[in-house]
């Protein structure tokens, strides 16, 4: 019965033993892996940035119409439609391929539509051109009806305007090219190429209800125009030569339409011109294939003078036409053998390549969300694509090195992530914030490091030994007292503080360092015999009402000082003399602050590291003859260097990730300068601040992310090197 | 006998005193902001007096003095003069459009302490500085000598105090009233948006619905009217109490008493009057509600949320933590791969505080609580429930922070456990599971302990990562009350340290809000340094168990 007792204790022992190894380790397991789940998470996160673009047929059809001008998508991608030279309009429903709509143009006898344009990146509005030389504006909506869940897009169609561009007692001249644009303030602008080969530009003025007609073919010269095209706002018209000349209108002045400055782009005739988004950037292809992008640029006597910014990857044939993106600043680039090039503006970066289809493409359209690209062919195949290419603003090239924005002078580091409109384009370079993490560290490492090794020394060596076992423990609380109220005083107490007293804080690191001298002196004054014994901690009484002395000195010269060398006013002189901005919360301000945070961590350490040299070794040293300053420096330094060297990085590590801090003492501006009287941008603020408001998935979102990973990874490395080397210092002098 | 230059350098007594420089200077910067921040947190509750200036413009000023400075003015001359400057806190926002005033101290005629000048804090508009000139108690207007009216007012005070808790409870009660009535109508109008689309199932619950309200509406009717009545005889007598305060350049104010918060004369108060009134007023902050977008009130409920926050990542990070500790110390195979997860582990302790916050937003908030968002609370939708930050995952993400802490901190505790113990314990036939909670567990408490306090410690002033994850400026609702489930793991909160970034960098009037921002440093480095102490003490004791047991 005992026995039987006893064994079933012990079966029992025997089960609870193997359940607790289970959970323990499963449980231990489990936390170690959800720590790198966070580097992984991490990761995972950015990295779609890197994913290059996809384009991937989903449908395919023969159209039923012939000889195809134009064609749209719904922002669902539900419906499409297509005009013909007849002017007929189809509405096929994209997921049965069906026509269930038809709305036509109508057209005269014999009268067919031989060129057409849209007018606008967000509209399906657009004017058609035909063989007669009538201009005819129409529009498509396309709107989503809800009945209970279910979505229902509904096609409306309806011609806008009709223009005679001929007398009906004169021979009709065919409109062979168009373009067209209609601005947000309802203003309209017609351009057209007849058969006699002159460029007409008809413009509607929305404020005061009026017509303008030019023909500006006389300020082309005598080369020919090959093709032309007017910006969304309708404020510049750039037409392209066969000579590859371009000529440069202004529109803004509808009364007075004049010819803005020309210049050469090309040795081939130019076949193909598009604005891009936001009306800046203008896309030149020519016969030989080659594809450049032109931006407007500041220059030395203050003009605009168009400048090429980019060549992007070179077709093999003629461009035939410049699909513009109405979300961002990407365009599709066709040639006349049917290749396509998706094109991003800013990275100069040619995603993708390919071709859909066998024959030259007749027809493309990009939908309104860019999500999908429907192509027609020259044998009226009809194509929809979904085009995958989220964060086509970011490259290596733009996150880590310079981009050239439209409206910069020059290619620069940029950080901006949010604009006033849907034109914006987002800046994302993270150097200036990487400069910022690295300025606001270096600030705070010149200030901290000498202070705490120096402190260190002297509490672990020569201070008495009551007052180091109160200073430590002390100093280790610093450690812990929270950044925000750090930051707090940093940014309300000691930056006005600082501004106001700037002269006085100059006079004090210049008197500080002579009073100190000074006191030097003094000490030598005291016979060596004396001094060997006096009580330990008196060299520090004896050098304190020096410093007092050196803080008297600067408060009370400061106003003199400021008066006779600065005229009063020093952030004025500063200005005025110097050039230098003093802003209020800048970087000595972090530095200052950081340094708050970093001393106590480099302190303990390092403190930690010089008491635990082996004792044996500093009496060594003193039998010797040598003095304490001469132990320190040759045996206890050495010894200790380790040490110093890794609370130094764990001190760095703290200052690159410290956000609080650094969000509440600097202006948060994304600058790039050494200046200490200028504050900066740091990665762990940026985080802080933008988050809240990325859009989840977006690329602010993801490029967030990936400043979240870089500086996961540098911490994470130095604080490695400063463990290992922890390690293999204690290794080193665990045998005395 | 002077020592020569060389030796004395050679021997280094100057880079001794260079040592001492740099402890000094280290300790004169803790001190100064240790300083600052006492002097200035714990300031602001003291009654200070009210001086009267008359100005040589004729202006006539009342308030606090707040602070006084030498302004620098160079005339292009080369002279230079110094203009001394006295800012006052004037109060009476809504007369003055602004709390604090410059005074030329050149300009001042005049400057006295009136001794029946009063203290007014208000629930709206900051304070009130003036005197009384009368009360009016219902249809009873008391004009009398300034000792017998201040002592008519201190009794109306806490008569309006009495009617107000009538008030909110007639309040609460109406609200209870009528809720079930709300939640059919918020249901009525949910199916209304949709009326032209109903299937006839809901057309019916349509119907039933409307008639249910009409139902109820009926039988809570005479109660509302009853209580209607009350609420109407209280808010006419509330209305009846006020006072007229004369403001020091003679303007005449109408203040109800409903708009009291407290009052004082600070003028003729005696330093023990004055200490009774600072203790009260520090009361006030720990305990109070915040009020005029938390520049003046308490900081109750953020005292709370922190409170709040930290207990649940404790319950969190404490079972976890040492799980770990434990597997790594006695069940993992030590070699080159657990040293490595020991290093890692070191290493997260490094890892910036706001990537752990970025993690917590993209993988707690966006992943998981969207996810249990799209499961249980799909009715809710797309009004996020568990899918936008809230004190579980702002607790969640700084236990992942705080989890490094724990874990080296119970490894310490471990490894202090003497291994002759733990031998001796498995000779004894233990299992190894009896052995680790008889012997080891118990041995590394103090290790355990010290590793939530400082994980506490950490957690309590931590604000980056909480920032993105579920701290709010101003939360309605405590995180835990009494309706059900009790806890709402889903509300936003308050916290002291994202109250002082709040307060101190995005509120509006940020002069009149430095002090309190002071005063919440002040409590927040009191609790972390408390914890500290705790934390440095229970390692003191667990290091010379650890001394005894190896001899």
């Amino acid at each position: 019965m005992k026995e039987k007792s006893i064994s079933n204790f012990r079966k029992k022992a025997k089960r609870t033993d193997k359940i607790a190894k289970g959970i323990i380790s499963l449980g231990g397991f489990g936390v170690i892996l959800s720590i790198s789940a966070i580097l992984l998470f991490l990761f995972y996160e950015s990295f779609p940035l890197s994913f290059s673009a996809s384009i991937t047929e989903y449908l395919g059809w023969n159209a039923s119409t012939k000889k195809v001008l134009l064609a749209g998508i719904d922002r669902y991608n539900e419906i499409e439609y297509l005009l013909d030279e007849n002017g007929k309009v189809e509405f096929y429903r994209i997921k049965d391929q069906k026509i269930f709509q038809t709305d036509s143009i109508i057209l005269a006898e014999n009268e067919k539509i031989i060129s057409a344009d849209k007018g606008s990146l967000n509209d399906e509005i657009f004017a058609v051109g035909t063989n007669t030389g009538r201009i005819i504006t129409a529009q498509i909506k396309m709107t989503p009806f809800y009945s209970r869940d279910e979505r229902v897009i509904k096609a409306s169609f309806a011609v806008k305007a009709i223009y005679s561009t001929t007398d009906s007692s004169t021979l009709p001249e065919p409109i062979y090219k168009i373009q067209y644009s209609k601005n947000e303030e309802a203003s309209e602008y017609w351009a057209w190429l007849n058969n006699r080969n002159e460029l007409r530009l008809r413009i509607y003025d929305a404020d005061e209800e009026k017509f303008y007609n030019y023909n500006i073919t006389d300020q082309l010269g005598n080369s020919k125009t090959s093709n032309f095209t007017i910006s969304t706002q309708g404020d510049h018209l750039i037409a392209g030569t066969e000579g590859g000349e371009l000529f440069w209108f202004d529109l803004s002045d509808i009364e007075d339409v004049q010819l803005k400055s020309n210049w050469r782009s090309s040795k081939n005739t130019i076949t193909s011109l598009a604005f891009l988004i936001g009306d800046n950037s203008l896309v030149v292809g020519d016969a030989k294939g080659f594809l450049q992008l032109w931006f407007p640029v500041r220059s030395s006597n203050n003009e605009f003078r168009f400048k090429k910014i980019h060549d992007f990857r070179k077709h093999k044939n003629e461009i035939t036409d410049i699909i513009v993106s109405p979300r961002n600043r990407t365009f599709l680039s066709i040639d006349s053998a049917g290749e396509l090039h998706l094109n991003y503006s800013t990275t100069s970066n040619t995603e993708i390549e390919f071709k859909p289809f066998e024959y030259a493409i007749k027809t493309a359209a990009f939908s309104p969300k860019s999500d999908a690209l429907i192509l027609l062919d020259s044998k009226n195949r009809v194509g929809q694509f979904i085009v995958d290419n989220e964060h086509p603003e970011v490259s290596f090239e733009t996150l880590f090195g310079k981009a050239w924005y439209e409206g910069y002078e020059t290619p620069e580091f940029v950080w901006q992530s949010t604009g006033g409109s849907d034109e914006f384009e987002p800046k994302f370079s993270l150097i200036p914030l990487i400069f910022g993490t690295l300025k606001g560290t270096l600030y705070a490492m010149l200030f901290s490091i000498p202070l705490a090794i120096l402190a260190a020394i002297y509490v672990s060596q020569f201070a008495p030994k009551k007052f180091a076992r109160i200073i430590k423990p002390t100093i280790e609380i610093m450690a812990a007292l929270p950044s925000v109220v750090i930051g707090f005083l940093a940014g309300l107490y000691f930056s006005p503080l600082f501004e106001k007293h700037l002269v006085t804080i100059f006079i004090a690191f210049i008197a500080l360092p002579l009073f100190f001298l000074l006191s030097v002196f003094c000490w030598r004054l005291i016979p060596e015999a004396k001094r060997r014994r006096l009580p330990s901690g008196a060299d520090m009484l004896f050098v304190i009402p020096f410093l007092i002395f050196s803080f008297l000195v600067a408060v009370l010269l400061a106003n003199t000082v400021e008066l006779f060398f600065f005229s009063g006013n020093i952030s004025q002189w500063l200005y005025d003399t110097l050039n230098i901005h003093y802003d209020q919360r800048n970087s000595f301000v972090v530095g200052f602050a950081l340094g708050f945070a970093v001393i106590p961590i480099i302190f303990t350490i390092s403190e930690d590291a010089l008491s635990n040299v082996p004792y044996s070794l500093t009496s060594a040293s003193l039998a010797l003859g040598a003095s304490p300053w001469q132990t320190v420096k040759k045996i206890i330094l050495p010894a200790a260097a380790g040490g110093i060297f890794s609370a130094v990085m764990l001190g760095l590590g703290r200052a690159i990730g410290e956000t609080m801090i650094v969000l509440m003492a600097t202006g948060n501006t994304p600058i790039m300068n050494l200046s200490p009287f200028n504050g900066f941008r740091a990665m762990s603020a940026n985080i802080a601040v933008e988050i809240p408001e990325a859009p989840v998935d977006g690329t602010l979102y993801r490029v967030l992310f990936l400043t979240a990973f870089l500086l996961f990874v540098f911490t994470f490395l130095i604080n490695g090197v400063a463990a290992l080397i922890g390690d293999r210092l204690r290794k080193k002098y665990a045998r005395f | 006998m002077r020592q020569p230059i060389k030796n004395y350098f050679k021997k280094g007594d100057p880079y001794i005193l260079l040592t001492t420089l740099g402890l000094i200077l280290s300790l004169g910067m803790v001190a100064w902001l240790i300083l600052i921040i006492l002097v200035k947190g714990l300031g602001i509750f003291w009654p200070s007096d009210l001086v009267k200036l008359d100005l040589k413009n004729d202006k006539v000023y009342m308030g606090e003095l707040w602070n006084s400075t030498f302004e620098k003015t160079g005339d292009g001359s080369g002279k230079f003069k110094k203009v001394a400057k006295t800012q006052l806190k004037i109060g009476n926002r809504d007369v003055y459009g602004f709390d604090f005033t410059w005074v030329e101290d050149s300009l001042i005629r005049n400057k006295n302490y009136p001794e029946y000048a009063t203290v007014f804090e208000r629930v709206e508009y900051g304070n009130l500085y003036g005197f009384i000139k009368s009360v009016n108690i219902i249809d009873n207007k008391i004009e009398s000598d300034n000792d017998t009216i201040f002592y008519k007012c201190r009794n109306t005070l806490s008569y309006a105090n009495e009617l107000k808790d009538t008030s909110d409870y007639l309040n609460t009660e109406y609200n209870d009233l009528l809720a079930p009535l709300n939640d059919i109508q918020r249901k009525i109008s949910l199916l209304k948006m949709n009326e032209g689309y109903l299937s006839t199932k809901d057309k019916r619950k349509l119907e039933d619905l409307q008639y249910e309200e009409k139902k109820v509406k009926e039988e809570i009717e005479p109660k509302e009217i009853l209580l209607n009545e009350k609420l109407n005889k209280n808010r006419n007598k509330l209305a009846k109490l006020y006072l007229l305060v004369e403001t020091a350049d003679g303007q005449q104010i109408k203040l109800p008493f409903e708009n009291i918060v407290k009052f004082y004369q600070p003028n003729r108060m005696n330093v023990f009057e004055k200490g009774l009134q600072y203790i009260g007023s520090l009361w006030e902050f720990v305990s109070g509600d915040p009020r005029e977008s938390n520049t003046e009130g308490g900081v109750f409920p953020a005292i709370f949320g922190t409170v709040m926050m930290v207990i649940l990542m404790s319950i969190f990070v404490v079972p976890f933590g040492v799980l770990a500790a434990i597997y790594l110390n006695e069940y993992a195979k030590q070699g080159p791969l657990t040293r490595i997860i020991r290093l890692s582990v070191n290493n997260l302790a490094g890892v910036p505080s706001i990537v752990y916050g970025i993690f917590g937003l993209g993988f707690f908030i966006y992943v998981l609580g969207s996810s249990i968002d799209q499961f249980l609370f799909a009715d809710k939708l797309p009004e996020p429930t568990m899918g936008t930050g809230g004190i579980l995952w702002a607790s969640l993400t700084l236990a992942l922070l705080t989890l490094p802490v724990v874990v080296v901190a119970t490894e310490e505790g471990i490894l202090a456990v003497p291994r002759a113990n733990k031998e001796g314990a498995l000779a004894l036939g233990s299992t190894k599971w009896q052995m680790i909670r008889r012997i080891v567990l118990p041995n590394a408490m103090p290790g355990i302990l010290t590793g939530l306090i400082l994980a506490i410690s950490r957690g309590a002033g931590e604000v980056a990562p909480l920032m993105i994850t579920g701290v709010v400026k101003l939360a309605p609702n405590l995180p835990f009350d009494t309706s059900f489930p009790f806890f709402h793991f889903d509300r936003k909160f308050m916290h002291l340290g994202f109250h002082i970034y709040d307060v101190g960098f995005q509120s509006p009037n940020v002069e009149a809000a430095i002090p309190m921002v002071y005063s919440t440093a002040l409590l927040l480095i009191v609790v972390v340094v408390l914890l500290n102490l705790l934390a440095i003490y229970l390692r003191t004791r667990l290091k010379n168990k650890y001394k005894s047991a190896s001899f």
